[in-house]
This record gives C-alpha cells, sequence and structure tokens, in this order.
C-alpha cells in the first residue's frame, strides 16, 4: 500500500465512525420513537452506586444506542438485507405473499401459550355463565396466521388456534363463529396487511358471526348498507414496527359505519365524557387504529338512540372491538365495551347494574391465551 | 464494551484513536494505559482494583526475576510466586463456586457457595502476565522497567477481554519503541472490518438457528435433522465469533503499532483433530504447549509420560474455558481423539482419502462443540442421543430452518476455506484498490444496521 493509499482507507474508517459520533453528538436528544411507540433512555443521572453496581455504564449504552442517529433507518437496511438472503421471519413476523397487494403481507407468529393459563382462562368464562343469568357468549377471533395460513412460507411456524377454538367450544358456553366466516372471506382484505387487526372489512364479517351466534342473523345489515369512507392511505401498523420490514405498500383504513344518532360516552378518567366512534386526530399519528374508539379505555358506552328496543349488549373485549363496535352500534340501542386491563370489578355486577340483555366475552386468540386479567370475569 | 457494540464503535474506538494519535510517541504507552483502564473499568467499575493490583505484582515478580537471576533458586522461586498469584486469582473468581458445589456433596463438608460475577478477562489477562515472568526468567525478552509501559502490556484494550493470548516477547520490542505507519492503520481497520462482519453479520445471524435447536429439544420436537443442523449452526457460530473477535483484536492492535500472532488458521479446513489443534485458538494451544507441556517433559519420557502429559494438559484446556463438569469432558474428549490419532488411527487416517479425512474431523469438531456449548451433561447426552438417531429423522420446521438459513449456511461454508482469501490475492491490483474502502464501508454500514436492530425494540403497549 502506497501511503496516499493506506491513507484514504484510513479516512474512509475514521470518517465513518468518527462522522457518526459528531453527528449523535449533534443530533438533539428524542423524547420517544414513534416507529417503536415508546420512550427513549435518555442520559442517566450519575450516582457512585450505579457505577458502581455497573448499571450506570450499562444505562449510558442504552442511551447511546436509543439515541442513535437514523435508527428506524438502520432498522429497515437490516431488514432488507435478510430478505435478500431468504429470511421471512423478522422479529416473530413472518413476510408472506399477498394476492391482493406485490409487497406482500406481514403475520405475527403465535407462539405456544402456557397450557395452565389457557384452561384457567377458558374456567374464568365458564364461571361467568354461574355467576349472573345474563346470557353469555365467547367470541374468540382467530388471527391472520390461522385464516391466512396458505400464505404463511413453508413449514413456517405458528401455534394451532383451530384446535384451540375446537377445545373452547367443548367449555359449552356457546360461542360465536368467527372462523368459517373469515375463511370464507380470505381472498379480501380483512386484516390490516401491517397491523395485526383486522380491517374494517374484516370486522364487518365479526359482526354478521355476532349477530347469527346471537340468533339476530336475519337483522344483520347489509354489506351495501355501508358506505365506506377512506380516512387514510398510510396507515404503517405494529407488524411494521416490529418486523422493521417498511417497504410495504402501507395499508388502507376506512370508516364504514357513521356516527349520526349515536351518543358515546367515555370513562377515561373515571368519569363520563362524550366521546367519538371516531377519533380522527389519530389518523395524523403513527397509532392510526386508535382512531376507533380512540384507544383503550376502561369503559366506553354507546347508545343508540333511534334503535330503542335494539337490546344492550356488553363486550368484555381487547381492542380487536374497537373497530367491531362501530357496527354493533347500528343494531343494538348499546353496546358498552369493558376493559378488564383497566376496568378491575366484576362484570357480572356490572351486566346487572347496567340492565344487560347478553355478555359477549371477546378477544382475539393470541390476546385471549396470553392475557392475565380474566380473573375479574369470575368475580 | 464488546466491540461489536455501538457505544465501543461510534464511542470509544474514535474518540481513543484521536487522543492516541495526538499524543506525542513518547506518552502513547501512557495514553494505551489509561484509554485501557477506563474500557476494563466501563464493564468492571470494582475489579479494576484486581486489574492493578496484577499489574503491580507481576511488575515488581518481572524486576525481581532479573535482579536475583544469578541466584536460580531464588529467581524460580519469584517466577513461581508470580505463577501462583496468578493461579490464585483466577481459580478464586473463576472455579470457587464449582470446588465450592462439588466438594461440598461430601458429607461432613461445607463450603459457601460466594456467586461472584466473574472479571472480564481474567482468563485471558492472567495468562499473559504469567507467560511475562516465564519469559523473563528464560531470557526470552528483558524485563519491563517502566511500569506504565508494563500496565499498558497487561491492559491493551484490543485483546484484554477475549484474548488472543498475547505473550510478553511478542510484543516486547513494539513496547519500547514502536513505528505508527499509514500502512499499519489502514491494514488494521480492513482487518477490524473483516472481524466485525465476522461477528455481527455472521456468527450471530446463525446463532438464531443453534437456539431454535435447543429451543426444539426443550420442546421434544427435536429430530436428527435438527440435532446435526444445530451442531453445524453453533459450529459456525463460535469460529466466526471468536475468530471475528481476534481479528478485531489483530486489526486494533495493528492500528495501535503491535503485531499479535494469528489466532486462527482456517481450523475446519484441518485433516485431522490434531490438525484442528493447531489451527484453533493457536495463542491458547501454544501456551499450553510452551509454558505446560514442554515444561513437564513433552513427549520425550516415553509413552506413559507422554499420554499422561497430553491429558494433563487437555484437562486444563478444557477446565479453562469454564468452571463446570461438561468443559472437564470435553478436554478428555479430545485429548482421547489426539491420543487415538498419536498411536492408533495414524495408519487408517494415512490410508483415507483427503475428503474422508476432513468429514472425520468435522464431525469430531462438531460434537465437540455439542459438549461444550451444553452444561448441563444430562441434556447435553439426551442433545446427542437424539443426533446419532434417537429420534424423529426430519420435520417441516427443520425444512423451513433449512431454507431460512440456505444462504447464510453457504456463505459461511465458503468463508471457512481459503477460497475469498485465494480469489481476493489474484484480484488486478486496481480492483483490489477500490473494493477494499468499497468493502470495509459495506462491512460498517451493515454491521451498524445490524447493531441497531438487535437494540430496536418496539414496545407494542397497544399489542394488548
Amino acid at each position: 500500500m502506497t501511503k496516499a493509499y493506506s491513507r484514504l482507507v484510513a479516512a474512509v474508517f475514521c470518517l465513518f465512525l468518527g462522522g457518526m459520533l459528531v453527528w449523535s453528538l449533534l443530533l438533539p436528544d428524542r423524547d420517544r420513537s414513534e416507529a417503536e411507540n415508546r420512550t427513549l433512555a435518555q442520559w442517566p443521572a450519575f450516582s457512585w452506586a450505579s457505577l458502581r453496581d455497573g448499571s450506570y455504564t450499562e444505562a449510558v449504552e442504552e442511551y447511546f444506542s436509543d439515541q442513535f442517529p437514523l435508527r428506524d433507518q438502520w432498522t429497515g437496511l437490516k431488514a432488507r438485507a435478510e430478505q435478500i438472503i431468504g429470511k421471512r421471519e423478522f422479529h416473530g413476523v413472518y413476510l408472506c405473499d399477498d394476492p391482493l397487494f406485490n409487497s406482500g403481507t406481514l403475520i405475527s407468529r403465535v407462539d405456544t401459550p402456557d397450557a395452565a393459563l389457557v384452561e384457567k382462562n377458558l374456567g374464568y368464562v365458564t364461571a361467568l355463565t354461574d355467576k349472573t343469568d345474563v346470557p353469555v357468549y365467547l367470541g374468540l377471533i382467530p388471527s391472520a396466521a390461522e385464516i391466512w395460513q396458505d400464505r404463511l412460507p413453508v413449514g413456517a411456524e405458528s401455534w394451532d388456534q383451530a384446535a384451540f377454538l375446537k377445545r373452547a367450544a367443548e367449555t359449552g358456553v356457546p360461542v360465536v363463529d368467527f372462523r368459517s366466516i373469515l375463511s370464507a372471506h380470505a381472498d379480501e382484505y380483512i386484516f390490516y396487511r401491517t397491523d395485526h387487526h383486522w380491517t374494517s372489512r374484516g370486522a364487518y364479517y365479526g359482526y354478521a358471526a355476532v349477530m347469527e351466534a346471537l340468533g339476530r342473523g336475519a337483522e344483520t345489515l347489509p354489506i351495501t348498507h355501508f358506505a365506506p369512507e377512506l380516512v387514510s392511505g398510510d396507515f404503517n401498523g405494529t407488524l411494521y414496527s416490529q418486523s422493521g420490514v417498511h417497504w410495504l405498500e402501507p395499508d388502507y383504513m376506512l370508516f364504514w359505519a357513521t356516527e349520526n344518532g349515536l351518543t358515546v360516552t367515555s370513562w377515561r378518567s373515571g368519569a363520563p365524557e362524550t366521546a367519538a366512534l371516531y377519533d380522527r386526530t389519530y389518523l395524523d399519528q403513527k397509532d392510526k387504529y386508535s382512531a376507533f374508539l380512540g384507544g383503550n379505555q376502561p369503559l366506553c358506552v354507546i347508545r343508540n338512540e333511534a334503535l330503542p328496543d335494539g337490546g344492550k349488549l356488553l363486550l368484555v373485549r381487547d381492542s380487536y372491538s374497537d373497530s367491531l363496535a362501530p357496527f354493533l352500534s347500528q343494531s343494538f340501542s348499546e353496546v358498552h365495551l369493558l376493559d378488564l386491563r383497566y376496568y378491575r370489578a366484576s362484570a357480572a355486577q356490572y351486566a346487572a347494574e347496567n340492565d344487560i340483555d347478553a355478555i359477549l366475552v371477546l378477544y382475539s386468540v393470541p390476546n385471549f391465551v396470553t392475557d392475565r386479567n380474566l380473573a375479574f370475569l369470575g368475580q | 464494551m464488546v466491540f461489536s457494540s455501538l457505544t465501543f464503535l461510534f464511542f470509544y474506538l474514535p474518540v481513543t484513536l484521536l487522543v492516541y494519535f495526538l499524543a506525542p510517541l513518547k506518552w502513547r504507552n501512557l495514553v494505551l494505559l489509561l484509554v485501557s483502564l477506563f474500557f476494563y473499568g466501563w464493564g468492571e467499575p470494582v475489579y479494576i482494583a484486581i486489574m492493578v493490583l496484577s499489574i503491580l505484582i507481576d511488575y515488581t515478580h518481572g524486576l525481581l526475576v532479573e535482579k536475583y537471576r544469578a541466584n536460580d533458586r531464588l529467581a524460580r522461586w519469584f517466577v513461581g510466586e508470580s505463577v501462583a498469584f496468578n493461579l490464585l486469582l483466577l481459580g478464586f473468581f473463576k472455579y470457587w463456586d464449582f470446588f465450592a458445589v462439588n466438594l461440598s456433596r461430601i458429607p461432613g463438608l461445607d463450603i459457601p457457595v460466594l456467586g461472584l460475577p466473574l472479571p472480564i478477562g481474567i482468563s485471558f489477562f492472567t495468562f499473559q502476565t504469567m507467560s511475562y515472568t516465564i519469559d523473563v526468567y528464560r531470557k526470552d525478552a528483558p524485563a519491563q522497567r517502566n511500569m506504565v509501559t508494563f500496565g499498558a502490556f497487561v491492559t491493551m484494550f484490543p485483546q484484554l477481554i477475549a484474548g488472543p493470548i498475547v505473550k510478553y516477547k511478542t510484543v516486547a520490542a513494539a513496547l519500547d519503541h514502536r513505528v505508527n505507519t499509514w500502512e499499519d492503520f489502514a491494514l488494521g481497520a480492513r482487518r477490524f472490518c473483516v472481524g466485525l462482519a465476522k461477528k455481527v453479520l455472521l456468527a450471530n445471524a446463525i446463532g438464531a438457528l443453534w437456539d431454535a435447536s435447543l429451543a426444539a429439544q426443550g420442546t421434544g420436537d427435536l429430530t436428527v435433522l435438527g440435532g446435526w443442523l444445530g451442531l453445524v449452526a453453533y459450529s459456525f457460530q463460535i469460529y466466526f465469533d471468536f475468530s471475528g473477535y481476534s481479528d478485531m483484536a489483530i486489526g486494533m492492535g495493528r492500528m495501535l503499532g503491535f503485531r499479535f500472532d494469528e489466532n486462527f488458521l482456517y481450523p475446519y479446513l484441518a485433516d485431522s483433530v490434531t490438525d484442528f489443534w493447531r489451527r484453533w485458538h493457536v495463542s491458547l494451544t501454544s501456551w499450553f504447549r510452551e509454558y505446560l507441556y514442554i515444561p513437564l517433559g513433552g513427549n520425550r519420557g516415553g509413552t506413559v509420560k507422554t499420554v499422561r502429559n497430553i491429558l494433563i494438559v487437555w484437562l486444563c484446556t478444557g477446565f479453562w474455558h469454564g468452571a463446570s463438569w461438561n468443559f472437564l469432558l470435553w478436554g478428555l474428549y479430545f485429548a482421547a481423539w489426539l491420543l487415538l490419532e498419536k498411536y492408533v488411527l495414524k495408519e487408517v487416517l494415512g490410508r483415507t482419502p483427503g475428503w474422508g479425512k476432513h468429514l472425520y474431523t468435522l464431525l469430531v469438531a462438531a460434537v465437540g462443540w455439542g459438549i461444550f456449548a451444553i452444561d448441563d451433561l444430562g441434556r447435553c447426552g439426551a442433545y446427542l442421543r437424539i443426533c446419532f438417531g434417537g429420534g424423529a429423522v426430519w420435520s417441516g420446521l427443520d425444512l423451513f430452518h433449512l431454507r431460512s438459513y440456505a444462504v447464510t449456511l453457504a456463505v459461511l461454508a465458503v468463508a471457512s476455506t481459503t477460497l475469498g482469501r485465494d480469489l481476493w490475492r489474484r484480484l488486478p491490483e486496481r480492483a483490489e484498490k477500490v473494493l477494499t474502502p468499497v468493502l470495509m464501508l459495506m462491512s460498517l454500514l451493515l454491521c451498524t444496521a445490524y447493531l441497531v436492530d438487535g437494540s430496536y425494540n418496539p414496545f407494542l403497549y397497544f399489542r394488548f
């Protein structure tokens, strides 16, 4: 190597390392990451004790990597490199072909859950039927890994949700058959490709399945009743964040049902506040799915003044119900949504106090088999 | 702070290089000592005291050995004292709990388990400092009079925590007067980029496959194919991890003006187990040969003594790798193969075609890694039983893994051979000149992407 050439090679090396150092020093610290949806580590406060036990230097390293320039772009570059060498799994998310979209779809792997917890959770649902005279239904929504399992890469592992649904039906609690209707419409856009939730179209079929299970199938509003409104064409959901696969076409988000004649009341901080079926401020943020009912809350009640005899439905639910509720609100005079993560009291008692006609325990399968808050069902 | 971390790459290393090269030549050992102590203290703020103590004791003993050289008994005594100190240090921190647990099984004996964290790199720096006093005694190197220079040798950050084990005599001259050239820096930087890519892109990539096999064993789904896939994956992982780390150390040493000996010589191209150990972790095997096997008499005392010496050396080699039974077994396993080759298989191997010898060596090594990697002997035995037919032959999951890792495995296999090196050497000079900075930059970019991704931790609170 000549001296001049050696200097060039040395310069490439030093400029890259030094350049990133200077860049990260100049870059203002960020409080949170939109893509990762979490707060980022800040420069730690110094103390001798934290230095001695090693937690100080650990925190500095965490600060350094959290505040590293272009975090999201680096992750995207890594996922791309992995894809090129044939990887189809990215942090527990499979990249699959999609018949409707050339860029493909993301499907979250469902890991084998703790068998004891699964049985316990089913037991809580049975316990609820003993606690109340109101009819109880169990709705378990299979995730895309089940409905779209033919799209998964060959041999890709995902826990058998169909077997679990069969087991759930054996409890004797009447179940909502989501699997059949979703499977029948599997070639439609029923799950987001970059998010683990169902789309409004998927939720519509979910609504039809619920009506059927409650014996009101004849009253199901036909698909033509709705005039879907496209509200976002660039929704990048949870799977986008989790996988680092950033090159897929973003998802579309549509609002099907209208808010006409509905009053929505949310209990976000213990007291009732007027809310809305759709909170459009979320449409400008990363977390667009929260536009449905405004995201997580302990309790939410939707009243339809036009249907005084539509019946009162209580949903003990997870976030899949946020996009389902707009449909149910078109057929029930009251839909109560209760989230056991935040509403920590007896569901049976709530049903009695509010004159509920039917209770539907409604969870996606992956959430139901891992949730640890269901004990309140049996109280 | 490991080399393959964002903090090291984009904070510690650039700052260290800047300070080192801004400092005048005569201050560079002091700079090296200080930045290395900072490096050590970063991970071990308390154990830095052990490091300083170790420097002081070995520095003093080197001088004592030289001063009393005329009196051989006294000189030997000081060598012994220094060796004993280092072995006690290593023994206390690394092996106390092992002996405490196992000796406490004897009725009436109850030795407390201390649960002390192992000081990083203690296995490496104790061996290096032992080599120092012995080298001085053997007149292979003069004693170091300057304590700062000696401290710089012991703590030198490139090889401090994972080797290679640098013998004092190999760097003695460079410590006292070294020349820093642009060419050394450039070649060192190139070597560093190669090592970084080996560690971050290759070793880490295949590690997940080994984990998958272990997980499959846990759920009872391990197959013969899955078992061997796991062993192959681990063989690659440990080679690219360790040799990548050595490359980075050798590269950084060169940037700073030191030449360390090579630590890995394409071990998976070996055509016998004996050959494998001439190519694998050379700095450790040569240390044991030079400071243990040969002092024990080597192979000059007849068959019985040779067998004894080989057994001793390999028990120590195994035990050096970790304080648990599987490492002792691993050492014995290789001692057995080496003895077999020496006394029984020699002729058979002589008549075996080349591919057969390579395959045999790779098999022995892969099974060895199985013993090495699974420290629970029961689990280890169960795993190997499945590999040798004690389970279903293959499953759909194996095929998914094969497809996912096909490219990675092929790249790893090629990268384990000299093919890349040979092709590189045949490149026209101009192509080499263009490709060097391009590939270095690619290595840095991709490694950064993988490292950032490793810390990428989406919090999906709405996942429920």
